[in-house]
C-alpha cells in the first residue's frame, strides 16, 4: 500500500550545518498492517511518519502510495491527504470551531459528502467515541483525551485508507491514556492500516502487526511484537527496551 | 473677558460651532476611508510577506512587501502627503481623496506587520491540522488561521486607529480644513487660542475614547470560544 524507498531528509540548521535525520529507510507497508515504531527520542520517527503524508518534504527517496510516487512535485498532495489520516501528540483541534464544525470541516469543504450526510456521519463517529453530548462545545473546554478522541473522529470523517499517529498520547495526563487507547485499538480491530509512533509499549505489544525500531535515521530492527520485545536482536534495542519496559 | 465669553467667542458667535463640526466630519471621512483601505492593502501586503517557496524561502511576493513596508515606514507620513498632494495626485482636485489615499497607503504598512504578528501567533499546529485533511494552505488560511488571528490583531490594530485618527491633523499641511486646522484658524480670528484648541483635543478624546469602547466591545465577543 505504501512503500518507502530509500527516504533521507536532511534538516539545515541555523548554523549552516545540516543534520542527517533520515539515513536511506526501506520498508514496505502493507493493507491492514498496524506498524508501529518505537526508538529514543531524537531518532527519527516522528519525522518518518511525517513524511509519509509529505507534511515534511523528504530530501531524496520516493514515497509510492497506490502507485504513484507521492514525493513528485506534480502530485496533488492534498488529493493524496484526503485518503490519510493523521493524529497529532498536540491535537491541533481548530479552536475556532466547535466540535461538529471541526469534524466537518473538511468533508463538506472538499465536496466529499453534503454538510447533512457529513453531520450524520460526525454523530455517529462521536457516538461511538462516548463524546456525542459535546458535539456544539468549543475544544477549549474539554480534556486532553477528549480532543485526542475527537482529533481521531475528525480524520476518520474523510474516510482516510490509512490513519497515521504521531506520539497520540505524549501530551496525555495519564489516567487519559487509556481512553485514547481503546478507541486505536477499537480502530485497530476494525481493520484500519495504521502506522502509530507512540511510546506505549503495551499498545504495541497488544495491536502491532509489525514494530520497528528506529534509531539515528534507521531501522534498525523489525519484527513481529513477540519476537520484537521477547527477542531483541540489536545491543542498542536491548538497551532501548531495558529503559522502558 | 470672562470665560464665558471666551466661549461664546470660540463656539458660538457667527455659527463658529459648525466650522468644529464640517472639520470634524473631514477627519473623520478622511480617518475611516483611510482605516478601511489600510486594512485592505495591510491584509494583502502580510499574506505576500508571508509567502514561501517550498523549501522555506521568501518568494518575489514577499520581498515586494518587505520593500512598500519599508519604503513607508521609513519616510515621514507629512512627506508622504506632500508628495501624494504636489506630485502623484497633483492633477487631481479632490483633497480628501487624496489625503485619504496617502494616510490609507501609510497605515496599511503598518496594519501589514500587525496582521503579520497576528498570523504567525497562531499555533503552528493549527495549519498543519488542516493540511493533513488535505485542505488547501488558502482554505486552511481562511477558514481556520485568519478567524483566530483577528482575536491578536484587533488589539493591536485599534491602537493604528487611534494613531491614524490623531494623525489626520496634518491635513493643515495642504489646506485641508480639518478639526485641528479649524481650530487653528479661529484661534486666529478671535485672539483667544485657550478655548479653540482645548476645545478640539477634547472633541478627538471624546471620539477616540467611543472608539477604545467599541473596540473593547468587540474584543470580548471574539473571545466567545475561549470560554472553559
Amino acid at each position: 500500500m505504501i512503500s518507502v524507498k530509500n527516504l533521507c531528509k536532511e534538516f539545515k540548521n541555523t548554523d549552516g550545518t545540516v543534520t542527517q535525520v533520515l539515513k536511506g529507510i526501506n520498508y514496505e507497508i502493507n493493507k491492514g498492517e498496524k506498524i508501529v515504531i518505537v526508538g529514543p527520542s531524537g531518532s527519527g520517527k516522528s519525522t518518518f511518519l511525517r513524511c509519509l503524508n509529505m507534511m515534511e518534504r523528504p530530501t531524496s527517496g520516493q514515497i509510492i502510495f497506490d502507485g504513484v510516487d507521492i514525493t513528485d512535485h506534480k502530485v496533488n498532495i492534498n488529493k493524496v491527504r484526503e485518503r490519510m489520516g493523521m493524529v497529532f501528540q498536540n491535537f491541533n483541534l481548530f479552536n475556532n470551531l466547535t466540535v461538529m464544525q471541526n469534524i466537518i470541516l473538511a468533508p463538506v469543504k472538499l465536496g466529499i459528502i453534503t454538510e447533512a450526510q457529513a453531520r450524520e456521519k460526525a454523530k455517529e463517529l462521536l457516538e461511538r467515541v462516548n463524546l456525542l453530548d459535546k458535539a456544539d462545545v468549543y475544544p477549549a473546554s474539554l480534556s486532553g483525551g477528549q480532543k485526542q478522541r475527537i482529533a481521531i473522529v475528525r480524520s476518520l470523517c474523510m474516510n482516510p485508507e490509512v490513519m497515521l499517529f504521531d506520539e497520540p498520547t505524549s501530551a496525555l495526563d495519564p489516567e487519559m491514556v487509556g481512553e485514547v487507547l481503546d478507541v486505536m485499538k477499537k480502530l485497530a480491530d476494525e481493520g484500519m492500516t495504521m502506522v502509530v509512533v507512540t511510546h506505549e509499549m503495551g499498545f504495541a505489544k497488544e495491536v502491532a502487526t509489525k514494530v520497528l525500531f528506529v534509531d539515528e535515521g534507521n531501522i534498525l530492527e523489525e519484527n513481529t511484537p513477540k519476537e520484537f520485545f521477547e527477542n531483541p536482536q540489536s545491543k542498542r534495542l536491548q538497551d532501548f527496551l531495558s529503559k522502558v519496559l | 473677558m470672562t470665560l464665558y465669553e471666551r466661549f461664546i467667542a470660540a463656539f458660538v458667535t457667527s455659527d463658529r460651532w459648525k466650522l468644529y463640526i464640517s472639520g470634524l466630519g473631514i477627519t473623520l471621512e478622511i480617518a475611516v476611508f483611510a482605516g478601511i483601505l489600510g486594512i485592505i492593502i495591510g491584509t494583502i501586503l502580510a499574506l505576500m510577506k508571508l509567502t514561501t517557496t517550498e523549501d522555506g524561502k521568501p518568494t518575489i511576493a514577499s520581498h515586494i512587501a518587505t520593500i512598500y513596508i519599508d519604503v513607508i515606514r521609513g519616510t515621514p507620513s507629512v512627506l508622504q502627503l506632500l508628495i501624494m498632494w504636489f506630485i502623484i495626485m497633483a492633477s487631481s482636485n479632490n483633497g480628501i481623496l487624496v489625503a485619504s489615499l496617502s494616510f490609507g497607503i501609510n497605515s496599511g504598512a503598518y496594519v501589514s506587520e500587525i496582521v503579520r504578528a497576528g498570523i504567525m501567533a497562531v499555533d503552528k499546529g493549527q495549519m498543519e491540522a488542516g493540511r493533513s485533511l488535505g485542505l488547501s494552505k488558502g482554505t486552511t488560511m481562511r477558514y481556520i488561521v485568519l478567524p483566530q488571528a483577528i482575536k491578536n490583531i484587533i488589539p493591536p490594530l485599534g491602537n493604528e486607529f487611534i494613531t491614524l485618527i490623531k494623525e489626520t491633523a496634518i491635513v493643515g499641511y495642504v489646506s485641508l480644513t480639518d478639526l485641528t486646522r479649524v481650530a487653528n484658524q479661529i484661534a486666529s480670528r478671535t485672539y483667544d487660542a485657550f478655548m479653540p484648541l482645548i476645545g478640539a483635543a477634547v472633541i478627538y478624546f471624546v471620539i477616540i475614547k467611543l472608539l477604545i469602547i467599541f473596540l473593547g466591545y468587540l474584543e470580548r465577543r471574539m473571545r466567545r470560544s475561549d470560554i472553559r
